[in-house]
């Protein structure tokens, strides 16, 4: 069985990039609009990474990390912030939050999946 | 009024604080205009962004679709060559394609050498046959040559017998015995003419027979000897041209590799920039926020004129002008900071 990935971000066209990138490289994808939809799909799911932007309605991308870590079967899982902020103090933010990485957008497929990769 | 201050156009002058009250209704006025107008530009712009935002939206979602189909398709290509492969696979028994036809190729030439080679040999074997065939010929000739003076002696013999026998009825009772010697010697004659007679009817039967061989091993010496050469050309041309296929398919299998490979890194190139309508929509989410700044700007204005209206004090209506502002000036959001379609750096904690 193939490892499963949630992806979160309010802009269906990066869902979809990033969603196509992933199933290239053979890896079960799960999509969500916002970081309070991303808890719903997250429920009851083994999930081996989580990408998330920052910026979106409802809940934004910092407390869906720190609301993720909060809950023992994702303490652990790797999640990486993917979004335009590229300061260094939402970065802090980020990593304090529990965040794994930090990248910027745009991404190039070849490198997010040597990212992922690399934390999975 | 807060210090630093800034109106939707530029600077509150100090003297406004203490204007004389005839000014009143010309301060209505300007509040009321400038109420209207920021309004104005504001619900302007907005629909504006709003354009710009689903026009984004719809071509970002047609390149997405456009997207997805030319993956297939590339898929599906890639399925094709692979197809191709392990059909030339196959057909070269687990060998590389290449090493395979080489070998087929070899196989079929070898084949063809060797069969001619024997039909080569087959031909010689014939053509001394009919030489052997010719000498037996010749032979028989001289046998029936011989049978003829055979004939002849025993023609001779015979006449000899008869002569001795009306030589022997002269002699009387003296030639008795000699008679029955000469009776003898014509019988001996008898049957040789008949042996000679039976010799050459084998001989004419074994000629017939040479006749008949000599045609058909000189027809096996010519006839199928061509045929093999004609068949050894045919067999190296297709043999060739499966070479030249075997070899064409084999390229064309390697273009298709790189053509694929091309239009992955384009796949990239295509992911990557369209993420450009994440950033427009982020960058017009920004705009917007910031047209809220300004329709709360014209919302002041149009508290400080119905403030006004109202016959408020123009003083306090000014302080609270000036604190509305101050709260919209404050509404300010911070764009995207990104102004390329590069790809962004990679920070791991």
């Amino acid at each position: 069985m193939g490892k499963t990935i949630l992806t979160v971000d309010d802009s269906s066209t990066m869902r979809q990039m990033i969603g196509f990138t992933l199933k290239e490289a053979g890896f079960e994808v799960l999509e969500a609009g916002d970081g309070l939809e991303a808890l719903e799909r997250a429920r009851g799911q083994k999930l081996s990474l989580v990408i998330t932007d920052v910026n979106m309605p409802r809940m934004d991308g910092i407390t869906l990390v720190q609301r993720l870590r909060a809950q023992p079967e994702f303490r652990f899982t790797p999640i990486l912030v993917l979004t335009t902020e590229s300061g260094l103090d939402m970065k802090q933010k980020g990593k304090e939050a529990g965040a794994t990485g930090w990248i910027v957008k745009p991404f190039s497929p070849e490198k997010l999946l040597d990212v992922v990769n690399k934390v999975l | 009024m807060k210090p630093g201050f800034r109106w939707g156009s530029g600077a509150i002058p100090e003297p406004v604080r203490d204007m004389p009250a005839p000014l009143h209704p010309v301060l209505r006025k300007v509040a009321g205009q400038e109420a209207r107008v920021l309004g104005d530009r504001a619900d302007f712009l907005r629909t504006e962004l709003d354009r710009v935002d689903t026009l984004v939206g719809e071509a970002a979602h047609t390149l997405e679709q456009a997207l997805m189909t030319l993956s297939d398709g590339v898929k599906t290509q890639h399925q094709l060559a692979l197809s191709v492969q392990d059909a030339m696979h196959i057909a070269s028994r687990g060998m590389d394609s290449t090493d395979a036809a080489a070998t087929v190729s070899a196989t079929i030439v070898g084949t063809l050498d060797a069969f001619v080679g024997n039909m080569l040999e087959i031909s010689k074997s014939s053509m001394q046959l009919v030489e052997e065939v010719e000498d037996i010929r010749t032979r028989s000739d001289a046998m029936e040559s011989m049978l003829v003076e055979l004939g002849e002696i025993a023609g001779q013999t015979h006449l000899l017998a008869l002569n001795a026998t009306i030589e022997a009825a002269h002699a009387r009772k003296f030639g008795a015995g000699f008679a029955v010697v000469a009776g003898e010697v014509s019988k001996l004659a008898d049957r040789s003419t008949a042996l000679s007679a039976t010799i050459q009817q084998q001989i004419q039967g074994t000629r017939d027979a040479l006749r008949r061989t000599d045609a058909q091993v000189q027809a096996i010496a010519s006839k199928d000897l061509t045929l093999a050469i004609q068949s050894r050309g045919e067999s190296e041309a297709l043999v060739q041209a499966l070479d030249e296929s075997t070899r064409k398919v084999r390229d064309l299998v390697g273009e298709m590799e790189v053509n694929a490979g091309r239009i992955e890194t384009q796949v990239g190139h295509v992911v990557r920039s369209l993420q450009f309508q994440d950033l427009v929509h982020q960058t017009l989410q920004a705009c917007m926020r910031e047209l809220d700044s300004l329709q709360q700007q014209a919302g002041a204005w149009q508290g400080l004129a119905d403030a006004l209206d109202r016959g408020r004090d123009e003083g306090e209506a000014l302080e609270v002008l000036a604190g509305s502002l101050a709260e919209a000036d404050g509404m300010r959001f911070k764009t995207v900071t990104h102004d390329s379609l590069a790809a962004g750096d990679v920070d791991l904690f």
